[in-house]
């Protein structure tokens, strides 16, 4: 027992990477043998208070590095600043020692999953490790097409995903019209995504978070990376100066040898296809308290096309975010993180058939404030507080043939508060409640959304936890599963009311044997006022805006299962998903003889899915990674009967008609692939490491079905399977200065 | 009970308490039938739909012995005057007497089969509207000057706005007069010719024009739209709410819309006691000349 009046001490600084200085994000931190312990936040710093006068070891573990342990000194008052490097691993130890009660608080909190970008440069891929792709390797997350990087996650689609680069909303986040996501390994510092449930600090989506943050760059030495594959390279270089670091990070495509080869032998090959994006990051910190970062990304895709005589398409489309961090340490106590972001997304697809143009100017942009502040009056609460505020302008401009055809411009402004205590009640039980307050200025919207997490940890290895949240969503996209290359974000407004849902989380997060990890989650979430732009509408023009819509609601629910193996040669993970979700809107799917709607699965629905990720170290140089995927056939909807229009007067031809029943009741085969690829470690004359990766997508050339295509042309009906990715070979060469 | 255990029991119960499952094929009766303002009563066609694995052939659906009549109707549904109808082929009945649509009007066709089921549906018929400019006789393809129509606007009977379709008829449906465009279609791309006979335009909300001061629209056809060199007809038509909720709901069945490829949605009929159309429209049709660019002679 501390005497009284006897003044607390504290001990807190940065996490780093010991070889690049990089901040590392939720590593642990823990005094050994004691109940005492954090986890860094998403600036790599961590605090640990109101420790009694004395000598403690100070424990730091992160995946992938050395575990840290120092012996300090603590007098009574003394704020000690430790700033801790870790020193990566080749690779993990057959033996993980884990002493600390703390020591992995962030990464087992409910509903949360994270990637590390090693892994995803090195799981197979078509065109370029990508972000996106392997997040659908988690449980919960699922892909609705081998061409389509969108996530939809917990039975949400894309648009119920709020999706942050250093803090700033991107409202795109893709290349190829969807093909792959427009996140850069090479830049990469930290994915995390919260799948559900997720804690008040965040907002606007019902669905998850996704945050990514990109590397700061490296604070010891210049460094260097050259990938050139196939279809597609990239390069990267980051160093030190004088207090700060920066980095910079390009990619593009390299298509244009292929379609000049495919130009000699076929007809309608694009004239231009390519996609570019450029990453950077500078920061500087002027002293120990005070830390500046401006980051920036800027990407886009073109394509120019012609598609027949007298006729050619063109699309131009990207994302560019700029956002500048000034994170400040009040005091071992408060910590504080200041934001200004500006994010934009445009597409500007035009065609031009037989001297017919249509033109499209399509805008968003956003620009925000926002602030976090998270303070420790004692060593039980952990109360953060924040606030975000902005403006988002949507513009969207269609000329046919030389004439507006529609012309819209919105200007929105939002803001949110949010304050949330992580309560330590006691060494078994804490709980962190929160409360969020959002309001979005078109139809005057103020929504208050209470979240609940609860906690229980009967022992080291076992966290069983609940949680519970009310989200509000105050956009919605209109978008393509098979082409997203023509985005449009809508918003609430007057008669189109916010959508809203519930999100209720139990889960078990359990470390059955050292380097093991086995985790459960159940959820079941809600989904109401659902607004999207109604299907049947062909032409908006003069319908108020409310009846340019669509109002549904919908549900889902299901278990997720995690097993991880952290350790030896042999490591990966295995995920299994069994989830139901359902949509009903009136109108739809109901009885073609009359009756209410009925609700039906979205397309993407998989109610199994199965995905086992292997990393094996052969040798030194060597090394192989597999990646297979089972799942449930996605819903589609059967056709059962056909009649026919003869007359119809505005039409040169017969009218077919098809009839269906329920919608989305049936479903195509099962989904399964598997990806592997082999890695060669090496050195180039000297220069640096290099590598080459062999990959081989579809290994077993499984033909999947995308979608089933009925061709009315022929008598009977026939119907044509539109097939997946087959097999496809890819190889690619890094070097690393 | 061990977790394990306990998910199993979990998964397989949520697993077979699935209530959606795939229905199977019914058979709907199909009508068909199309009123224009201005224009002699139409023939109505009643059949019924076929398993979509079978082979289609109309006169395999098609019903005899149906007992058919278009009943002019009073805005309260009470009848005006009954049109009945006979049988002229396998399920195309003709009326018995000629009579002409009337715009603005009411009108129900009333089908009791063979075997006693009653089909109906109603529509009313949009007013009329006319060109009130001169047009050229001659214009040169995709020159600057293009096809310019003038005309007065057609009414509803719920006072919606009027909603319509362009439509450019060819009159020379020949391969060789092909615009370039619609040339590679057929020619390279296999289409069949016959789909670009009328080169329709869609669905077109009349808000889309400013009323100028006569309360006249003013619409530019263009050159897309010409799939034929040589004499067109450029009709103008205001289309009723039937033909307006099967156009659009068939279009998005055929995937022209956000929809997911395999979310295959019904067409919407405003039918009771079975499915097709009974729509009808105002029309109005002014023909031209298209001829070729000197060069594209």
């Amino acid at each position: 027992m501390m005497a009284a009046g006897q003044q607390t001490a504290s001990v807190n600084g940065y996490v780093t990477d010991a070889e690049s200085g990089e901040t590392l994000i939720s590593a642990n931190v823990a005094i050994a043998d004691s109940p005492k312990g954090t986890s860094t936040n998403t600036s790599g710093y961590y605090t640990i208070t109101n420790l009694e006068p004395g000598n403690y070891i100070i424990v730091a573990t992160y995946i992938g590095y050395q575990r840290f342990e120092q012996e300090i000194n603590l007098e009574g008052g003394e704020q000690l600043r430790l700033d801790i490097p870790l020193k990566p691993e080749g690779y993990q130890l057959e033996e993980i020692v884990v002493e600390s009660e703390r020591d992995k608080e962030e990464q087992s909190n409910i509903g949360l999953a994270q990637i590390e970008t090693e892994l995803i440069k090195k799981l197979p891929s078509v065109f370029q490790a990508d972000v996106f792709r392997s997040l659908q390797l988690l449980p919960g997350v699922k892909a609705a097409s081998d061409f389509s990087s969108g996530l939809y996650i917990r039975g949400g689609s894309p648009d119920q995903t709020l999706i942050l680069l250093d803090r700033t909303t991107v409202y795109n986040p893709s290349h190829f019209f969807g093909f792959f996501s427009t996140f850069n390994p090479d830049a990469v510092k930290d994915v995390r995504l919260y799948k559900g449930g997720y804690p008040a600090k965040y907002g606007g989506r019902l669905g998850s978070v996704l945050t990514v943050f990109n590397k700061d760059g490296n604070r010891n030495e210049f460094q260097g990376s050259v990938t050139t594959g196939l279809l597609a390279s990239r390069a990267s270089v980051e160093g030190p100066f004088q207090n700060g670091s920066y980095m910079f990070a390009a990619r593009r495509s390299t298509l244009e040898p292929l379609l000049a080869i495919l130009r000699q032998s076929e007809d309608n090959i694009p004239d231009s296809f390519y996609f570019f994006d450029l990453n950077g990051k500078v920061n500087y910190r002027p002293n120990e308290d005070n830390d500046l970062s401006l980051a920036f990304y800027s990407g886009t895709d073109d394509l120019n096309f012609p598609i027949a005589d007298d006729a050619d398409i063109q699309l131009n489309y990207g994302n560019q975010t700029l956002s500048g961090t000034w994170t400040h340490i009040f005091s071992d106590k408060l910590f504080s993180n200041f934001t200004l972001t500006g994010s934009r997304y445009f597409n500007f697809p035009s065609f031009n058939i037989a001297s017919t143009p249509f033109e499209r100017s399509n805008n968003i942009y956003d620009f925000s404030l926002k602030g976090d502040f998270e303070y420790l009056p004692t060593s039980n609460h952990g109360i953060s507080t924040g606030f975000w505020m902005g403006s988002l302008t949507l513009k969207l401009q269609d000329t046919f043939d030389e004439q507006d055809t529609f012309s819209s411009r919105t200007q929105s402004q939002y803001g949110s508060w949010y304050v949330q205590d992580k309560w330590n009640i006691s060494e078994k039980w804490s709980a962190t409640p929160g409360l969020r307050l959002s309001a979005f200025s078109e139809g005057s919207y103020l929504r208050l959304e209470p979240r609940l997490s609860l906690e229980y940890q009967p022992n080291d290895r076992i966290r069983l936890q609940g949680a519970y949240g009310r989200y509000n969503q105050f956009l919605t996209l209109i978008s393509n599963e098979a082409f997203s290359g023509f985005d449009v974000w809508l918003t609430a407004d007057d008669g189109v009311p916010p959508a809203y849902g519930d999100q209720y989380v139990l889960g078990a997060k359990t470390i059955p044997w050292e380097g093991y990890q086995l985790d459960l989650e159940v959820y079941y979430r809600s989904m109401k006022d659902l607004f999207e732009p109604d299907p049947f509408l062909p032409d908006q023009a003069g319908l108020p805006y409310e009846e340019t819509f669509r109002f549904g609601k919908g549900f889902a629910y299901g278990a997720e299962l995690f097993f991880e193996r952290q350790m030896g040669r042999l490591t990966g993970f295995a995920g299994y998903t069994f989830s139901v979700t359902k949509r009903k809107f009136p109108n739809f799917n109901q009885p073609i003889s009359g009756g209410s709607a009925r609700f039906y699965p979205p397309q993407y629905d998989r109610t199994h899915d199965f995905n086992l990720v292997l990393e094996y170290e052969l040798s030194s140089r060597w090394s192989a990674t597999a990646v297979f995927n089972y799942a449930t056939g996605q819903a589609y909807t059967k056709p059962l009967g056909r009649t026919v229009a003869f007359d119809f007067p505005t039409s040169g031809g017969i009218t077919d008609q098809l009839v269906v029943g329920k919608v989305n009741a049936s479903r195509l085969p099962p989904y399964n692939r598997l990806d592997i690829s082999f890695s060669r470690q090496g050195t180039f004359f000297g220069i640096g490491e290099a590598e080459w990766q062999f990959q081989l997508i579809n290994a077993y050339s499984r033909r999947n079905v995308w979608f089933y295509n009925y061709d009315l042309q022929e008598n009977p009906v026939e119907r044509e399977a539109v097939t997946l990715l087959p097999i496809l070979p890819t190889i690619s060469y890094t070097l690393d200065f | 009970m061990k977790p394990s255990t306990l998910t199993l029991l979990i998964i397989l119960l949520l697993s077979a308490c699935d209530p959606y499952q795939q229905d199977s094929y019914e058979e709907y009766y199909v009508i068909e039938s199309y009123l224009v303002a201005g224009q002699q009563l139409p023939h109505v066609r009643f059949s019924t739909t076929s398993p979509v694995e079978e082979e289609y052939d109309f006169t395999e659906v098609a019903l005899s012995g149906a007992d058919i009549e278009i009943r002019k109707l009073n805005a309260d549904s009470s009848i005006i005057e009954r049109y009945p109808y006979r049988q002229q082929n396998s399920g195309i009945y003709q009326p018995v007497n000629s009579a002409t649509v009337e715009d603005e009007q009411l009108y129900e066709l009333h089908i009791t089969s063979e075997s006693g089921d009653i089909i109906t549906s109603t529509t009313y018929v949009p007013g009329n509207f006319q060109t009130v400019n001169e047009l050229q006789d001659q214009y040169v393809y995709q020159s600057e000057e293009q096809i310019e129509i003038t005309a007065t606007t057609s009414s509803y009977i719920t006072g919606r706005q009027s909603f319509y379709i362009f439509t450019v008829n060819t009159l020379n449906p020949d391969t060789s007069n092909l615009t370039p465009f619609y040339r590679d279609l057929v020619i390279n791309e296999d289409n069949d010719i016959e789909n670009y006979f009328i080169n329709s335009s869609g669905i077109i909300n009349q808000r889309n024009y400013e009323l100028d001061n006569q309360g006249n629209i003013t619409l530019t056809v263009p050159w897309l739209a010409i799939a034929f060199y040589g004499e067109n007809d450029v009709v103008a038509n205001a289309i009723d709410n039937n033909m307006y909720d099967f156009l659009r709901s068939q279009d998005v069945q055929a995937g022209g819309s956000t929809l997911s490829p395999s979310e295959i949605q019904n067409i919407r009929y405003n039918v009771n006691g079975g499915i097709g159309i009974f729509g009808s429209m105002s029309s109005d049709t002014n023909r031209v000349v298209i001829s070729r660019s000197d060069s594209s002679n």
